[in-house]
């Protein structure tokens, strides 16, 4: 009993339960979705989401919010194209330097945010803007197409029959997870998010942990930009229109509390996988795009509130089967 | 007609009546503690009734169930013989039942006119808030606790003595006949806590009920007519105050028998930890210059606003040195922040323990080891079993119950919050440890814990600088004291050698030739 109200209590448990019993709906739905070419194309549809929901973890558990990962990752996408088909750079170097782009994009969130002392929101909803204005205003507006042959295997190679952004997302998912857990910058943001003026006290230095997440967050969003070119083998302003909302709602459906402090990064990719498998279900029966949404946004209630009522749950379950003894 | 006399000398008759309020046997249960295990109490109108027991004998919790934030699974309430349920707060209001909280219950970035009226604002004729109703309404509560504060303050400003205060005026401010006070004097000083005292005595006159909840034992013996202990959620006993004894009274409350000298060690060595020199700061530090000593108890006395805390904030990194310069260990050193401080190896166990001091997202290991995570790093990663080892031995060290290692740290009493910040400044091998008010809210049982930690740390040779408002704690437990007034240190004596009455004299101005009282 007592291992039983243990896992109710851990974190990951309420979105895993939510993950399953969608899963378990779509599937009895339709036989289609556990076959093997259905699960392939899922994992290459939540690749771009997973990855950037990685910064957006970072940064919530710090207290703040990112609105822009959406807006990198066109200037991304975008940057990339110019570089390697325009200029004619070799597709490492374009890449190394777009990863630094999405740095110098982190940096400027985090920088305003901390030092700067303008809330994140805020200063994440005006860099939502301007750094896809940039990306309109480099491209001239047009997207640009076929940015290299090298860059198509990046994304559809295979390895051990198993598509490669799928090892992509769970080795950045491994590096994540240790870095929060083990690592003292990662202790350092849960102490940051959980009570600021604590973590002050106990000598963190707190705008420079703020900063961090926001500079982490700016590089998930830049590899997630080069996960996106490979796919589409394309550069676009208009792409990533909703990956700042999605990545969001992949960690607050995976238990992350917006106040900061609480979270982890498995359960934000449960949160990811709900929400592409909710999508999947609905794209296999066919189910016309008005529901969709309305469907999304009952999952998306429904997953927060299993995690949220998982405590009391825990405590009844412990209650019918144990005397509650005196402390 | 019996006629009650408590300590401060007020006679009362208890006239043969039936009691106004009457709690019969309630239980309340949280997760995984009972709270409360079938309390009875009853409330005589006109009387100051005591509520006294240690953190988590329950004291809040039954104030809470009476004020209707808690609804208790079994038991019932009668006011004036009829049984009476609260659903909420609100319906405990009208029936007259006014609260002061511990944690205070204020909006910080409301005014304090706001705050006073807080979901009952009076209406003018066409429905909308009657403003200067409440300004007027206002300035008469806040006279009436002679507090010089302006209606129209944001809250978040306020000291947390005059936040205090507007707690206490807002219940007052109630139309009750029960009023029930939680640790109403916890951030008050010596002067506020007197005015209180009278208020208290004013109000009883009109027959209003007043159920005192404090961890000043003394304050409660005095101003009470009876006295009921709570331990472990249970009921103990009920006297009046004239059939009890200090002594009696905290064994009753921890089952052990206490010696009532504090139990100070001398420990201070003629080496120097730390040298201050003409202080300034830009948060009101005046030119303050001080020494501590390797192993010293350097206490910091005052009255509130003096300065103490802006004192310890300087040292600590957290203001802006304007003037003068601070030496550790002979070296001088130039805060920038607090996490300099801890790297130089100062520490700090803040006021407001809520707020400042514990993270309520980790457990006890995790708050353990947050000021000095380098040592628990294997390779180059933190090892989580070392740190639930840690965690463990300090647990056991400081007598914090073994769910801390569980659960969040929210679910312990403020005393083994108050332990578990003690013991991240252990873990972190600091030399100089600030504590500021280490004793504020925590029952006697922690408090000695504390004394004796403290005194651990001399004996280790770990100087600490103590501000606390509990002035015979303070002239006990220090090896020297500073009185500070103003941002300024008047006077530096050695612990022993002042008498409360003499410090109170200098820190409020009254001046050194203040009669000595024995």
């Amino acid at each position: 009993m007592k291992l039983i109200a243990k896992f109710l209590r851990s974190t990951v448990v309420g979105p895993l339960v939510a993950l399953l019993l969608v899963a378990a709906v779509v599937s009895l739905a339709t036989p289609r979705f556990f076959q093997a070419q259905n699960l392939s194309n899922i994992s290459l549809q939540v690749a771009t989401v997973a990855v950037v929901s990685i910064g957006a973890t970072l940064v919530i558990l710090t207290g703040g919010i990112d609105l822009s990962p959406g807006s990198t990752v066109a200037l991304v996408t975008c940057t990339l194209a110019i570089l390697v088909k325009n200029y004619g750079l070799p597709l490492p170097v374009g890449i190394a330097l777009v990863l630094l782009l999405g740095i110098v994009c982190g940096f400027i969130n985090g920088f305003f945010s901390t030092y700067g002392k303008i809330p994140s929101f805020i200063v994440t909803l005006a860099t939502m803007s301007i750094y896809r204005g940039l990306a309109f205003l480099i491209t001239n507006g047009t997207p640009i197409f076929s940015i290299s042959p090298q860059l198509d295997p990046l994304f559809y190679g295979k390895l051990l029959g198993i598509p490669l952004p799928f090892y992509y997302v769970i080795g950045l998912y491994i590096v994540g997870t240790v870095f929060l857990r083990n690592t003292i910058p990662g202790r350092g943001i849960y102490a940051v998010g959980g009570n600021e003026s604590a973590a002050r006290l106990t000598g963190i230095r707190v705008n420079r942990t703020r900063l961090m997440a926001f500079v982490l967050a700016g590089l998930s969003a830049a590899i997630g930009g080069v996960l996106l070119a490979a796919w589409l083998d394309s550069g676009s302003p208009n792409y990533g229109a909703n990956l700042g909302l999605q990545s969001i709602a992949a960690a607050v459906i995976g238990g992350a509390s917006l106040m900061g402090g609480v979270g982890n990064m498995i359960a934000t990719l449960v949160g990811a996988l709900i929400v592409a498998v909710v999508q999947n279900g609905l794209n296999l029966l066919a189910v016309p795009a008005s529901w969709q949404d309305i469907t999304l946004g009952s999952v998306i209630v429904l997953a927060v509130g299993v995690d949220m009522w998982r405590s009391s749950i825990g405590y009844a379950f412990s209650r019918l089967f144990r005397r509650t003894r005196a402390k | 007609m019996e006629m009650i006399v408590n300590r401060s000398g007020d006679r009362r008759p208890i006239p043969p009546q039936k009691p106004s309020w009457e709690i019969k046997e309630i239980s309340k249960a949280f997760p995984g503690v009972q709270a409360l295990d079938c309390v009875s109490m009853e409330i005589f109108p006109g009387e100051v009734h005591g509520l006294i027991g240690e953190n988590g004998s329950g004291k809040s919790t039954l104030a809470k169930c009476l004020a209707g934030v808690h609804q208790p699974e079994s038991g019932e309430v009668f006011f004036q013989n009829k049984p009476i349920v609260f659903h909420n707060p609100m319906e405990a209001k009208i029936a007259g039942v006014a609260t002061i909280y511990q944690e205070f219950s204020l909006v910080a970035t409301l005014t304090v006119a706001e705050n006073i009226f807080l979901g009952r604002y009076p209406r003018t004729s066409s429905g909308m808030i009657d403003w200067e109703a409440v300004h007027e309404g206002t300035c008469q509560v806040l006279d009436q606790l002679s507090l010089n504060i302006d209606s129209g303050a944001v809250v978040k400003g306020l000291s947390v003595a005059e936040q205090q205060l507007v707690e206490i005026a807002k219940a007052i401010s109630i139309e009750s006949n029960l009023l029930i006070m939680d640790e109403p004097t916890a951030a008050l000083g010596v002067v506020e806590s007197r005015h209180l005292m009278e208020l208290i005595r004013r109000l009883t006159k009109s027959g209003k009920a007043i159920i005192y909840i404090s961890h000043r034992l003394d304050e409660v013996l005095e101003i009470a007519d009876r006295v009921t202990i709570l331990k472990d959620g249970k009921w103990v006993a009920t006297l009046p105050i004239t059939e009890l004894k200090m002594k009696d009274v905290v064994r009753m409350m921890i089952g052990v028998d206490i010696e009532e000298h504090y139990p100070k060690e001398m420990n201070a060595q003629p080496a120097v930890c730390l040298e201050v020199k003409n202080l300034s700061t830009d948060n009101d530090v005046r030119n303050v210059s001080f020494t501590v000593n390797v192993g010293e108890v350097f206490g910091l006395a005052g009255m509130l606003g003096s300065g103490r805390t802006e004192i310890a904030r300087a040292i600590y990194g957290l203001d802006k040195i304007t003037a003068g310069s601070i030496h550790l260990y002979g070296r001088p050193v130039k805060f920038q922040s607090p996490s300099d401080a801890v790297t130089a190896g100062v520490g700090m166990v803040p006021e407001n323990r809520t707020a400042d001091g514990c993270l309520f997202n980790f457990e006890a290991p995790q708050n353990i080891t947050l000021s000095r995570l380098k040592e628990l790093l294997r390779g180059p990663f933190l090892s989580l079993a070392f740190e639930r080892k840690v965690g463990e031995d300090y647990v056991r060290r400081m007598n914090i119950p073994a769910g801390a290692l569980e659960k969040s740290v929210r679910f312990l009493s403020g005393g083994n919050q108050q332990k578990v910040i003690i013991a991240r400044w252990l873990f972190s091998q600091a030399r100089l440890l600030i504590m500021d008010e280490p004793t504020q809210g925590i029952d006697i049982g922690a408090k000695l814990e504390v004394y004796k930690v403290i005194n651990e740390l001399t004996a280790n040779g770990i100087s600490v600088i103590l501000i606390s408002s509990d002035f015979p704690e303070l002239l006990a437990m220090s090896d020297r004291v500073a009185v500070v007034r103003d941002g300024r240190i008047l006077q530096i004596t050695k612990g022993q050698r002042m008498t409360e009455y003499q410090l109170i004299g200098i820190a409020s101005g009254m001046g050194s030739n203040a009669e000595a009282e024995s």
